[in-house]
């Protein structure tokens, strides 16, 4: 996948960690082993109608996705945010939760692929 | 007493208190950072050992959700470490969470993103700057009223000395 086509951006990562290696694996391993189970949470306390919780899960993952650059994703978590903490068109919580899913999905195959560099 | 270049970092998000000590250790080594994912761990550690400055999550209780929430972390820590300097961090960017913090006695109130840390970095810069200004206007107050006492001291020993006849004649004295 090109660049320009890619979901992330580790630009912001690399500023902060001063290009380290070893941080950027650390960081990433944290972020694609604990970002997908925030969504199976999302998921669940979707699905119990437990807006509260759906609201300060997304809010917690929200920054994490800005740092790897993830622009959209941050976005959609903002938005899904907006949502359950309003309790406001609470019927495009599934749908926005899906499309969250398959971008993560994307992030995660995205990150793992450039572990290869930073394990090196 | 606090414990001078002591931070704590809470936040339940591992990731985000990590990026946060990282950031400050490189940057700042001066100071010893240490990390808590609940309030109740921070408020354990600085029943021992206050320290200078706390990064304090707003919303602690995010992963465990009978935990601490942050204003709750913040009210308590300023009761048993009242000198500590307590900066709030949060993904809330409406104003009224942050008046709200430091209406509970934060310094400060950073929001979460791509400018969080430098932001904390300058922030740690202030409270140094502020702790070393108070410092220098405490010492003044000090002289001040020391100064005040000797002043009141020597006119208590003029007006003994004149009443006892000690300087009733001496030039200048009437």
């Amino acid at each position: 996948m090109s660049d320009s086509k890619k979901l992330t951006d580790l630009s912001y990562l690399r500023s902060l960690t001063g290009n380290a290696n070893d941080k950027m694996a650390k960081y990433i391993r944290m972020f694609t082993s604990g970002a997908p189970l925030s969504v199976q949470q999302l998921e669940m306390y979707s699905l119990n109608k437990d807006w509260d919780a759906v609201k300060q899960t997304a809010h917690a993952l929200k920054p994490q996705a800005g740092y790897f650059g993830a622009k959209g994703t941050e976005e959609l978590l903002k938005e899904i945010e907006r949502m359950a903490g309003d309790k406001v068109e609470l019927e495009r919580i599934p749908a926005a939760l899906n499309n969250l899913k398959t971008q993560l999905d994307i992030i995660v195959a995205e990150l793992e692929e450039s572990l290869k560099e930073f394990d090196n | 007493m606090v414990n001078k270049n002591l931070i704590y970092i809470v936040d339940d998000v591992q990731m985000q208190r990590e990026l946060l000590a990282d950031h400050l250790k490189a940057n700042m080594p001066a100071y010893e950072i240490h990390c808590f994912s609940t309030g109740e761990e921070c408020l354990a550690a600085a029943k021992v050992r206050p320290a200078e400055i706390i990064f304090l999550d707003y919303n602690l209780n995010s992963q465990v959700k009978d935990a601490m929430d942050g204003i709750e972390a913040l009210q308590e820590l300023k009761t048993i470490a009242p000198q500590t300097e307590v900066v709030m961090i949060s993904g809330q960017d409406k104003i009224e969470v942050a008046v709200n913090t430091i209406k509970h006695g934060a310094f400060d109130y950073i929001v979460k993103g791509e400018g969080a840390f430098v932001r904390a970095e300058k922030v740690v810069f202030n409270i140094y700057r502020f702790h070393k200004l108070t410092a220098t206007a405490n010492r003044y107050k000090t002289l001040m009223i020391l100064f005040g006492i000797g002043m009141v001291l020597m006119v208590i020993l003029v007006i003994y000395l004149q009443n006892n006849g000690y300087i009733r004649n001496s030039p200048g004295w009437y």
